[in-house]
Order: structure tokens, then sequence, then C-alpha cells
């Protein structure tokens, strides 16, 4: 693999890792609220397909990922009215949707199945693409994939560095002390778990109008399940989010490259190979490895790695409220 | 309506068992509209799902063998939520269940049904048992979030199934054929469970109400099912009582895993009598690890209620069957309608355990009113 073609990968990794990075950002808003959307995957295939059939049928990508954006919201609003309002259990509502959101998508997007339609354009961004090796990998997409890095900075910043980022963290983490200082800890769980679902809405619209053009059964390829899980090695926190993100998009990558070039290998290998990585990774990070780790390094850097390294899921999460 | 329900208990208590059956005709009447929507006659439609699922006796059987995988993973879905864990991994465990039962039928083709049957069914239990063992371990030792990882190992255990059917297990038949169709080769016919002939109907179904009622007392009347749901009710509360806490977590997804992966072993040996794959989980499964969940969850998470709850839902998936072929409908109509089904039967709980609870306070209420009446002034 000389330079040229290893920078294309690169960038190919850039751009499929997109509404991993898209999804991630979305569930994490919605977790660090104090819900589970486990709807991920249903709602992402809802979205691409819905997405895709209005981009189609109105000839307009962006009404295509605003019609995705709603489906969404919509499948958020579900699990958050059922876990708020009704009491029922989150995790089953949001597995029943998400069941439910990859048969409707097959059933109600049979005859949209393998057409082409319109797509996100190309839009290289001027003179910052011209840079060497850095142009092609980061600044040679589309929109949507400037809008992904964009949204993780954003999603950061607001979460940990202004107020209503307070507000909305503790009504995942505390949200008996966030009650009493004044905060409608529902209202921030509606209002999250909606923009979260929202952000996944987009991200299955990208799916049919980005990165794979057109809508197939099943184009996510169980993507949201992943998502689920980079939420969590990614502590919860956008930004080590976006980097799982990635990790999983090079590991796809090599898998495909593997493939190649070992092909005596079965498939079936490759093929297993993300579901096996991620339980690894889950596995990395729950146990105490992360930790023992840390004490081999020199004393004075200890401390800024356990912050670095540090994952404590919010503490309420998946948990109801009751103001009264 | 209140003041009714008040005066007369038990009218009451019938209402609530009838409730879930009622939720389901509201559904019905709301696919009524969408069979409008498709320009079909929703009395003739439903006239085919009825005699679809009861017309005949074939029918009826065709219900119960569908319903038999249905119960097995049911069953296997209360013991983990009663374990406080949640199972997503029952398709990978059936399949799990079905190939080692299948290995089993595979290696010993001339040995007698008697020895090979109750052998295979065992071989199941324990592979199903293990592959929801592997997430339970993960979860009780290094915490690993057990939605996410059982549906992992369903991915795993697909993939691993369509390397050994396409591979290692292939029929031999299918191997010097072109077509290299990836089933194994149909297993020696002594070891078919014993059938009501003509129909369909094998022995599974008798075997997993047996089974229901086995989970029952397991759970309700042994020691080791009381801490699986004392872990599950209140983890540190168990902890303090000195139950082995990340033990019964394992236990509980294990026992889980093997009537899911049973369920699997009786499809192969009572219906399919051969493995086989279309490449993704539900060609073989029928979606049967999925569908499992609603069951049990339609059966208030009991092991009895399982039971009427997989013969409703066989009943709506057989009939819903013959009303798409009678009527032309999409098939997806009939997913929609279980889902309808579904989100009706959830709501109707949620109404009718607040009409139970203001129940409850106006009944204390009066008790109060009465013992104050009572005191002398």
């Amino acid at each position: 693999m000389d330079s040229s073609t290893f920078i294309l990968v690169l960038a190919s990794i850039m751009l499929a890792s997109t509404p991993l990075i898209i999804a991630v950002c979305g569930e994490i808003l919605t977790e660090r609220s104090g819900i589970v959307n486990l709807s991920l995957d249903g709602s992402m295939l809802m979205a691409a397909m819905t997405g895709f059939v209005v981009a189609f049928e109105t000839d307009n990508v962006w009404f295509g990922f605003l019609a995705g954006a709603a489906i969404g919201a919509l499948f958020a609003f579900i699990v958050a009215f059922g876990s708020i309002r009704l009491r029922q259990s989150q995790f089953a509502i949001g597995f029943v949707l998400a069941m439910l959101g990859q048969d409707l998508s097959a059933f109600l997007g049979q005859n949209y199945t393998r057409i082409p339609g319109p797509f996100v354009t190309h839009f290289p961004i001027p003179y910052l693409k011209d840079i060497p090796v850095i142009g092609p990998i980061f600044f040679s997409h589309n929109a949507v994939v400037y809008f992904a890095y964009i949204l993780v900075i954003v999603t950061w910043f607001w979460l940990f560095r202004t107020q209503p980022g307070l507000r909305l963290r503790s009504a995942g983490d505390r949200p008996e002390a966030g009650f009493a200082r004044g905060v409608g800890i529902n209202r921030q769980r509606y209002l999250y778990t909606l923009i979260g679902g929202a952000l996944v809405g987009i991200a299955g619209a990208s799916y049919s109008l980005s990165i794979k053009i057109g809508w197939s059964e099943g184009i996510t390829g169980g993507l949201g399940w992943i998502a689920l899980a980079i939420v969590i090695f990614g502590g919860w926190s956008p930004v080590r989010g976006m980097f799982g993100a990635l990790l999983f998009g090079a590991a796809k990558a090599l898998a495909t490259y593997m493939q190649r070039a070992f092909p005596e290998v079965s498939v079936v290998a490759f093929n297993a190979l993300p579901w096996v990585l991620m339980i690894l990774v889950l596995l990395l990070v729950g146990s105490d490895f992360t930790e023992r780790l840390v004490t081999i390094a020199p004393k004075s850097l200890q401390r800024p790695l356990q912050r670095l390294l540090r994952i404590s899921p919010p503490q309420a999460l998946g948990t109801t409220f009751v103001e009264d | 309506m209140q003041d009714f329900f008040a005066n007369h208990p038990r009218v009451w208590r019938a209402f609530d068992i009838l409730l879930p059956f009622l939720a389901t005709l509201a559904a019905l009447g709301i696919g009524a509209i969408m069979l409008m929507v498709f320009d079909a006659n929703p009395v003739v439609a439903y006239g085919a799902l009825l005699e679809g699922a009861f017309g005949s006796t074939n029918a009826l059987a065709d219900t119960l063998v569908k319903a038999t995988p249905l119960l097995l993973v049911a069953l296997g879905i209360c013991i983990a939520f009663r374990g406080g864990v949640i199972n997503i991994g029952g398709e990978g465990q059936l399949i799990l269940g079905a190939l080692g039962a299948t290995v089993v039928g595979l290696n010993f083709q001339d040995s007698p049904g008697y020895v090979v049957i109750p052998l295979a069914m065992l071989f199941g239990f324990i592979a199903g048992g293990a592959w929801g063992a592997i997430p339970g371990f993960l979860k009780a030792y290094f915490n690993v979030n057990e939605i996410l990882s059982t549906i992992m190992m369903n991915a795993i255990a697909v993939q691993g199934m369509n390397y050994l059917l396409s591979g290692p297990l292939i029929d031999p038949v299918q191997l010097e054929a072109a077509s290299r169709i990836p089933q194994t080769a149909r297993l020696s016919a002594a070891f078919d469970l014993p059938r009501l002939v003509p129909t369909r109907l094998h022995l599974g179904t008798g075997l997993a109400i047996i089974a229901a009622f086995l989970v029952f007392i397991f759970l309700w009347r042994t020691v080791v099912g009381y801490r699986i749901r004392a872990v599950g009710l209140n983890s540190n509360a168990s902890r303090y009582a000195g139950i082995n806490v990340p033990r019964h977590i394992v236990l509980s997804l294990l026992l889980s895993g093997a009537f899911c992966g049973l369920a699997g072993a009786i499809q192969i040996y009572g219906l399919h009598h051969r493995m086989f794959t279309d490449g993704s989980a539900t060609g073989f499964t029928g979606s049967a690890g999925f569908n499992g969940i609603v069951v049990a969850l339609f059966g208030q998470l009991h092991p009895l209620g399982a039971i009427p709850a997989s013969f409703l839902f066989g009943a709506l998936i057989v009939g819903a069957n013959k009303l798409q072929r009678v009527m032309q409908v999409p098939s997806s109509f009939i997913i929609a309608l279980n889902g309808l089904v579904v989100v009706f039967v959830v709501s109707a709980d949620y109404w009718r355990r607040r009409m139970a609870r203001r129940r409850e306070a106006e009944e204390v209420g009066e008790m109060i009113e009465s013992s104050e009446a009572e005191v002398p002034t």
C-alpha cells in the first residue's frame, strides 16, 4: 500500500464514520439526561428510509435530512413519553421500537429499494483541501462530514462548558439535587431525548443520502447497536466517542483489507470481527484493567491519565424521576 | 363506572384478566382500518385470520407448532428478567442450541432415537446455556452491559452458523451439487419427535408446556429460584443477605440461554429435521428469539402466563400468514399488526395498574373514614 492509497483509505474511514459519530453524539446527549434510547438501530433505519423517500420525491436532500430528523425525534419521543409519563421500562420500549423500525422500514420502503436518487454533493473546502495529506483526509468531503465534526465540538462545549449543559447533566447524574435547584428534570429529559433522537435521525438519513447512495433493507448493518456500545466506550463524552467511532471505522477498513490479503480465511471471520471487537472493548472499559495500567505510568502522569481514562456513567441513567 | 367496579369486585377481577385480550381486539380494530386503506374487506380478512389459526385441525396444530419455540424462549426471558438482567440474545442462543443438537444427531446417525433425542436436547440446552453464560459472566464480573453484549453475541452466532453450514457441516449432497445450499444433511428419521399424524404437531409442544410448569416451580418453589428473584428485585439487599450476586446473575443468563437453546433443539428435531440458513438470523429462527421477549412481556413475565401468550402470538402469526395469502396485502402488514397488539397490550396494562392504584387509594380512604367513625367522641 503506497502513501496515496493510504490517504484514500483514511479519507474513506472519515466518511464512513460520520453517521456513527452523529448518532453517538445524539445518544450521549440523551443518556447524559438520564434516558437510554435503545431504539437507535430501528430509528436510524426508519430515518434512512424516510430521508431517502422524501429527498427522492422532493428532489432536495436537505428535506430528506429534515424528515430523517423528524422521524428520529418521533421515535425518541415515544421512548421518553413511555418512560417518563407511562413509567414503562425504557429498555423494553426502545427494544420494541428497534425491532419495529427494522421491519417497518423494510415494508414502507419496498418500492424505493435500490434506485438511484439525490445525494449530498461532494464539497471540498477551498484552500484547506490543498494542504498536503491533511487536506484530502479531512477537508475533501461533503457537508455532512463537516457537520459531524462541528457537532462533536459543539456537543462537548454544550455539555461541559455551559449552564444549560450543567442542567442537562444534573438531570442524568443527580436529579434530586438538580430538582432542588429548580431544574425541571423531566422537561430536560424530554428536550434532550428529542434533540438526541433528531441527531440519530440525521445519522440515519446520512446513510441513504451520503454514505451509500439510495435505500436498501437493513442499510445500517446493525450500526445502531455499535453506536450504543461506543457511547459506553467513549465514557459519555463526545470527543472520546468520536475517537471510538473512528477506531471502529479503522478496524472495519482493516478487516476489508485483510480479507483481500488473506482470501483463504473464511469471510465469516471478518464479518464477525467488528462484533467480537466491540465485546472486547466493552470488556476493557468495564474491567479495572485500565486503572491497573495507569499505575505503571510515572507518578506525575498518573492523575491526568486517570482523568483521561475515567469512565463514569450518569448516575441516574435509566431510572425514572418523580417530581413532586 | 368506578362505583360499579367497587360494588362488583368479581367483575373487576374478570375484567383484569380479560384486559390483554380486549386490548388485542382493539388493536385488531385499528388493523381493520389499515385493511380498508389497502382496499380489503376487514370482515373477510379477519375471517381468514381466524380460519388460518383455528379453522381446522391442521391450522390449530400449526398454531401450536409456531407457539412452541415462542413459549420456550419466553420462559428463558422470564428467568432473565426475574433475575434483573435483560436477555436480547435469544436469537443467538436458539441458533447455538440448534447447532449443538444437530451436531449430536449428525454424529450418531445410526443410534436409536431414544438415546439420541434426549442427548441432543441436553446438548442444545447446554450449548444455548453456554452462549447465554458468556454475557452473564461479562456482566457479573466485568460490568459489561448485557443488552449490548447479547446483541453482539447474536451477530457472532449468525456468522458462526453461516460458516459451519456452508463448510464443515454442509450436506454432502449439496457439496457435490453446484448450488451448494447451506444446510446440513437430513437427520435420521428415527430421531423425529413423535408427531400427531397427519398434522405437524409434535411432542415438543408438550415438552414446552411441561417446561413452563418446571420453570414456575423453579422460580417460586426452590431456594436457587428465590435467590435469582431476590437478586433481580434488589441486588444490594441480596448481597447483604449473603447471596453471591455475580454467581446468580451468571446463572439466570445461563438458564435463560439454555431454554432458548432448547427451543432451537426442538425446532430441529420436531419440525425441520435439518439445520439451514439464508445468511441472516431470521431464516432459521423466524425471529422467535425476539418475539419470545414480546410473549414474555405479554404474559406478565410469568412462566404460566407465557403459555396463553405464546398461543395467542402463534395464532396471530399463522393466521396472519393466511390473511396475507387470501387478501394479497403486503406481508409487512402482519408485522405492523403484531406491533399494534404489543403497544395496545402494554398501554392497557399501564391503565389497569393506574385504576388499581386509584381503587386501593379509595379503599384505604374508606377504611380511614370508617375507623374515624368508630372512635367515640
